[in-house]
């Protein structure tokens, strides 16, 4: 096998919840374990200088760009972009597209991040809109790597998807499940109210039709809400309206079980004992679902690749997110969307 | 007049000491195992720090220099490191290695590991014969204990230390009583000046630059010898010629690149060093008709790399101050690491 491509990275070193100083560990930590990629730190120049200095870092393989703006995380992002054109999400994506880095990591403002690289970035011929992907915990694994998450879009970039794009969204999610996950015949499936391919409005039995007249897709009909934790689809494809209410959901039913589980650790000595026996398992459910280890959910349907990390990732999950960008590259998953897309 | 019989050589102007294992040499020696395997490596099989040897040859190349090399090694390795640095195309003029065996015979177990009681009094003697006129640069690693020795050192003979915060510092350090007399035997013989004007540490470990801050801008951490030949560049040590055969022979060696080399650069401005003059005379350099200078043509474009870096730190910062080394309170930098420690990431 040959040496690896050298990728570079860009990262928004300003946003999440623990930026910069968990951007900055985790490119720092990326620079030491992957000799192939080379983080560009985009972010004001003095507060990365003053991580870097107390951080483990391989200095040959990290760069920074200096911004002096940012968009917070409660900012709107039309109106914070408009009023900061040198915010470091704008400012990553320029140098993305300028060809200064090959792929983008964020795990700031959402909106700000599409629409920066809506702003820099050309969307892939036959793409009319970008999906918001996400990944999420189910019962089965899928892939050479055993990979316990599925993956979802949109969930909130195109709040209402044609069957078009309900099709170019099957396409790219299974090009970077097959990419990233390493699984070569993703099992892709439809979001809608049943499993038959009548039921739901006109786009999805429409798109229904359309993907299932596709060979090279591995189209499995439609899913209900109840299938995304079960994992019968490796891929599920909805409208970005309808994929945030499920996120949405998907994230308040974990946090009232943990919230449950926690109530009734004080309540009763029996129900406390009784987690206890159970925590190992509980823990290896933690383990094998932890998001952090996935890194972050990509923005597809652009020439460039963007990663959209966690707004919560601390360095692991930072670090984790430039691998899934650098692997994307490297496998050109621009290309095999256009090539799905195509067929 | 008559002539003399014999005609002495020019005293040097420049003196490099040099470190070995993990300045000149990849050496591990994190486990039983990488110490023994280091000990039977025949000449061959050991592998120069990338841009090292070059460093050197190019350093030599300017005339009126001489290479101390004072090296951990124990004495039994003489001849397979004389025989590495020979295949490297190294010319020593001082090699002192670490009689270990010595040191175990005469029960003096602290001196296996110490490297204070080893080094300070090794390169103080080499001092007395030089030249007071002759500048000095100094290599070593972020491993054991260079920074703190070299830069005590350097602090020693240009009258920075006194007598009092010598002795503090030689007694925490544990150092034997016969290597306390050598040190200040050798200190007094020589003539005050300030000849060391850098202190390169290569990062082997990858220990934060920033650890190294409080021996101030004298010492720079460096990830790899391109860095140390811009600020020798910088400092009129080398050419920029030299640089770029330095760089050549990373980037063909070492599977340097374009994009190491110029974050190497910005790691360096971000730090503080004033480095611009540096990176045009590396222009200049580039637009001569040497055929060299084609063969880094394929990496492309070092000049613009170079200024896109510059740019894109907006207003580089200003170079860090001068300051007075506290020796007394930075002494644990010099204390042998146990093994937990030594293997614990800094971060």
């Amino acid at each position: 096998m040959g040496k690896p491509e050298q990728i570079t990275i860009a990262f928004d070193v300003m946003g999440g919840d623990y930026g910069p100083t968990e951007v900055v560990r985790g490119a720092a930590q990326l620079s030491l374990e992957s000799p192939h990629i080379h983080t560009l730190l985009v972010g004001d120049r003095r507060l990365i200088d003053e991580v870097l200095a107390q951080t483990k870092h391989n200095g040959e393989r990290l760069s920074i760009h200096h911004a002096a703006e940012y968009v917070g995380m409660d900012e709107k992002p039309g109106e914070a972009l408009a009023r900061k054109p040198q915010a470091s999400v704008s400012v990553a994506a320029r140098l993305v597209a300028e060809g200064e880095a090959q792929a983008l990591v964020s795990a700031g403002n959402t909106g700000a991040g599409v629409l920066a690289c809506a702003r820099h970035f050309q969307l892939i011929p036959g793409v009319r809109r970008a999906a918001l992907a996400t990944v999420y915990p189910t019962r089965g694994v899928r892939g050479e790597k055993q990979d316990p998450f599925s993956l979802i879009l949109d969930v909130g970039a195109t709040v209402e998807a044609t069957a078009d794009d309900l099709v170019a969204f099957a396409v790219m999610g299974s090009a970077y499940a097959r990419i990233i996950s390493r699984n070569e015949r993703p099992k892709v499936a439809l979001l809608s109210n049943g499993v038959e391919p009548q039921k739901g409005p006109p786009r999805v039995t429409e798109a229904h039709a359309r993907l299932l007249a596709m060979p090279n897709l591995n189209f499995t009909g439609n899913v209900e809400g109840i299938d995304i934790p079960k994992g019968t689809a490796d891929v599920i494809v909805t409208d970005g309206f309808v994929g945030n209410v499920c996120l949405k959901m998907l994230e308040g039913v974990h946090d009232t079980v943990m919230e449950l589980a926690q109530y009734a650790y004080k309540e009763s000595l029996r129900w406390r004992a009784g987690l206890a026996m159970l925590s190992s398992g509980i823990q290896r459910l933690k383990d094998i679902t932890d998001w952090e280890q996935y890194g972050g959910a990509p923005i597809l349907g652009f020439d460039r690749i963007f990663i959209k990390a966690h707004g919560r990732s601390r360095a692991r999950a930072i670090a984790n997110a430039g691998k899934v960008a650098a692997k994307a590259v490297a496998h050109e998953l621009g290309t095999a969307i256009r090539e799905g897309l195509e067929r | 007049m008559s002539l003399p019989d014999r005609i002495d050589p020019r005293p040097p102007r420049r003196i490099y000491r040099w470190d070995l294992d993990k300045t000149y040499l990849q050496t591990e020696f994190e486990s039983l195992r990488d110490l023994v395997r280091t000990a039977f490596q025949k000449a061959h099989e050991k592998t120069a720090v990338p841009g090292a040897s070059a460093l050197i040859r190019e350093l030599a190349a300017n005339g009126d220099s001489r290479l101390c090399i004072v090296s951990g090694s124990p004495k039994q390795m003489r001849a397979v490191l004389e025989e590495k640095l020979k295949l490297d195309g190294v010319q020593w003029d001082e090699f002192v290695l670490k009689d270990n065996v010595g040191n175990l015979l005469r029960g003096r177990f602290r001196a296996l590991r110490g490297q204070v009681g080893y080094k300070l009094p090794a390169i103080l003697e080499s001092r007395v014969n030089a030249p007071v006129e002759a500048e000095e640069v100094l290599f070593g690693d972020d491993a054991e204990a260079d920074a703190f020795i070299y830069s005590l050192y350097a602090d020693l003979i240009a009258g920075r230390v006194d007598e009092r915060v010598l002795s503090q510092v030689l007694e925490a350090g544990g150092v034997y009583p016969d290597d306390v007399t050598r040190v200040h035997a050798a200190w007094k013989k020589i003539p005050v000046a300030d000849p060391v004007r850098r202190i390169f540490i290569h990062l082997d470990r990858l220990t934060p630059p920033a650890h190294f801050t409080p021996y101030g801008p004298r010492v720079v951490p460096v990830f790899n010898y391109f860095q140390a030949a811009l600020v020798l560049l910088a400092d009129g040590h080398l050419t920029a010629p030299q640089v770029l055969k330095i760089a050549v022979e990373m980037v063909q060696t070492a599977g340097h690149n374009i994009i190491t080399l110029s974050n190497s650069f910005q790691d360096l401005l971000r730090r503080g060093l004033p480095l611009q003059q540096a990176a045009i005379a590396l222009s200049q350099a580039l637009e001569g008709p040497n055929a060299l200078f084609k063969a880094m043509r394929p990496v492309p474009d070092i000049l613009a790399a170079f200024s896109k870096r510059l740019a894109a730190l907006g207003t580089p910062p200003p170079p860090p101050p001068v300051q007075a080394v506290d020796y007394v309170s930075l002494i644990s930098h010099a204390l042998p690491r146990n093994h937990k420690a030594r293997t614990k990431p800094a971060t």
